[in-house]
């Protein structure tokens, strides 16, 4: 009785667990669940997975692999380092620092052992960033890593439903200059044309001017929560009804710089008009520096300015940037500025496979070679060391073209070499 | 991927009584639909322009937001209530278009004002089409709302004993008359935005500027005119 078992094994657990807890309330459904499942009517039961999780199945799986390993090894090119964190880390260090924003998103579980409560990871770059601060501070800086892992986050957003996916990315920790944002920026344009994404832009956005020109104008608590809200939706009209309590002369300032969203050229020439002074305008130093240095080493790259935009940036430093392509859905990765929980200054990026995935144009044709019983192990060997995919028939048929066919092969061994079957109806 | 239908941009905008209000703006700003689109009798859904990069889709005020927002239409209008209730995060709003003005409100029944201190409530169930906006309302005065999501007809719940207050659209406040209700409260007031995938702007942002912008002149041109 495998079945009874298993649940002996579990329930002892679920006791554990639900009594450190303190939730003796809680009975097995979970061994009632198990049993229906014994019947083969529930066979859509067993298929059915939570909201956000998916199986990947082939081609999909292998092509993931793939590109996952591309972009890895162009990253690993330019002298980003690969490291491989846990998936699960002590909540208290994985939310420190720039993991805090994510604090929402994170499933947390017990550690039995410790009796601590574990996080697991729903964004890679704390980890890096702490890998960065603990066991590589002694490393030279700027220290260039790079990552590519599974995240878990408790919630799907809007466009992206899934709520594990897989997240490629580098981080340049101990580095403030613009040059390193530059490099960082046309790293990945570079990585996601090599894969064969085209139209491609990157919006550049800077969190930290609101706040400083808030801090200039010494606005309110309460009234920068109100600004916050108008700006985050871009709501012209919630922004010009602020007026009354902030001025219309700074509402009129938040307006030009909501107007200037769009083309680089443009928005830097609004913002130039504007004539920002104090700790506004030293923000925009760094901004400027990458534009140019951008325009001036990949001209044909779209680039946009987004000067009020600060959602999924809340724990950014500086400059901010997210690539984006045209007619796809959503983004294909983010980045920007940060300062790790030893205070350094760091900058990165991430690059979200499902997004990158969809995104590219062309999937890779698969050809299998099937190789009829009996075929000498040897010949089939020479055809794999040559590049053939091949697939042994395990016994003898009367038919090998349609075996073949069976078994989704695209080729067959017949005469000494490999000879394409014709199409599958 | 075809890049045609992926290239064309798509204007989404709402059925009903807005549409009246907001083609004078549209043809303003220089966007023609085709002949079928003032057809009352067309079951036409998708219609072509004198732009041949630019189609209409006329579909639910509430759907203009979710069509928006998941860039199958590019830019839409629709009231901001549609864009409180949903909140949103891939849509931007940068244009109110000054028509389709009203308010959302909380109303009660006649009897009811007066002999009630909201000050007491921790929790109340409301009739309403719109529980997101309602809940977070009630939830920064920390009251609990329970929702009944109705269609429409909301002023009817109160009369008939599913709950005794509603939040709903005020335009006159005749409907809310007519059924021995009374307005309480002001949630917000409602005016009718162009909305903006977040996305699209980003990466069509000279083409959406350049809408914005016309769009903008009308509505300027209207509010000189009226």
């Amino acid at each position: 009785m495998i079945k009874g078992c298993g649940i002996n094994v579990i329930s002892p657990f679920l006791v554990y667990f639900f009594s450190v807890l303190k939730c003796p309330d809680y009975t097995a459904p979970k061994a009632q669940v198990m049993n229906e499942t014994n019947d083969n009517s529930n066979k859509a039961d067993k298929a059915l997975l939570p909201a956000g999780m998916s199986d990947v199945l082939p081609p999909e799986a292998a092509f993931e692999a793939t590109i996952s390993e591309q972009l890895m090894t162009q990253f690993g090119a330019f002298g980003f380092d690969r490291v491989k964190p846990p998936l699960l880390e002590f909540e208290q260090n994985l939310l420190r620092g720039p993991g805090l924003a994510m604090s929402e998103q994170t499933f947390r579980l017990m550690d039995p052992v410790s009796q601590r409560m574990m996080g697991l990871r729903a964004d890679m770059t704390p980890q890096v960033s702490r890998i960065a601060s603990t066991r590589l501070t002694n490393a030279p800086r700027p220290l260039r890593l790079s990552y590519a892992g599974q995240i878990l986050r408790i919630k799907g957003t809007q466009l992206r439903a899934e709520r594990q996916f897989g997240q490629v990315g580098v981080e340049l920790i101990g580095a403030n200059t613009p040059l390193a944002d530059t490099e960082i920026i046309l790293l990945a344009t570079g990585a996601l044309t090599a894969l064969g994404i085209m139209n491609m832009s990157v919006d550049l956005c800077l969190p930290t001017l609101v706040p400083a020109l808030c801090d200039d104008m010494d606005l309110s608590g309460e009234d920068r929560i109100a600004l916050r809200d108008a700006l985050d939706r871009k709501d012209a009209a919630d922004l010009a009804s602020l007026a009354d309590t902030i001025g219309q002369d700074n509402v009129t300032i938040f307006a030009k710089l909501l107007a200037a969203t769009g083309p680089a050229e443009d928005a830097l020439a609004s913002l130039d008009s504007l004539n920002l002074e104090g700790s506004a305008k030293i923000e925009c130093g760094a901004l400027l520096s990458i534009v140019s240095a951008i325009s001036e080493q990949a001209p044909e790259l779209p680039l946009t300015l987004d000067l009020i935009e600060n959602r999924g940036w809340e724990y950014h430093t500086g400059v901010t940037f997210t690539f984006f392509t045209r007619g796809g859905r959503g983004e294909l990765g983010t980045g920007g500025r940060y300062i790790t929980s030893e205070q350094e200054h760091a900058t990165g990026l991430t690059l979200f496979m499902d997004t990158v995935l969809r995104a590219i144009p062309k999937r890779p044709t698969v050809t299998r070679l099937f190789m009829p019983a009996n075929t000498p192990k040897d010949t089939s060997r020479k055809l794999r060391d040559v590049g053939w995919v091949t697939v042994h028939g395990l016994e003898e048929t009367s038919d090998d073209k349609a075996e073949a066919r069976r078994l989704n092969c695209t080729h067959i061994y017949e005469h000494g070499g490999a000879s394409p079957l014709a199409h599958m109806k | 991927m075809s890049s045609s239908t992926n290239d064309k941009l798509v204007l989404a905008l709402p059925k009903g009584r807005i549409l009246g209000e907001v083609m004078p703006l549209v043809r303003h700003a220089g966007i023609e639909p085709e002949a079928a689109f003032d057809d009352e009798s067309s079951r036409q859904l998708r219609f072509t322009t004198n732009h041949d990069n630019i189609d209409i889709i006329r579909v639910r005020s509430f759907d203009v937001a979710t069509f928006v927002a998941f860039g199958a239409a590019h830019i839409g209008v629709c009231g901001n209530d549609v864009l409180m209730e949903f909140d949103y995060p891939e849509i931007y709003a940068p244009l109110d278009m000054n028509i389709g003005h009203c308010r959302i409100s909380v109303a009660e029944p006649a009897g009811m004002v007066g002999g009630d201190d909201p000050a007491k409530w921790s929790s109340i169930r409301v009739a309403t089409k719109y529980p997101g906006i309602t809940a977070k309302y009630f939830a920064a005065r920390g009251v609990q709302a329970e929702c009944i999501k109705l269609n429409g007809a909301m002023e009817l719940a109160p009369s008939l004993g599913l709950c005794r207050r509603i939040v709903d659209l005020v335009s006159s406040g005749a409907t809310m008359k007519a059924n021995g209700l009374v307005e309480i409260e002001v949630l917000a007031e409602i005016t009718s935005r162009l909305a903006i995938n977040r996305a699209a702007w980003k990466t069509r942002s000279a083409e959406i500027n350049g809408w914005i912008a016309r769009f903008s002149d009308a509505v300027e041109a209207f509010r000189k005119a009226a």
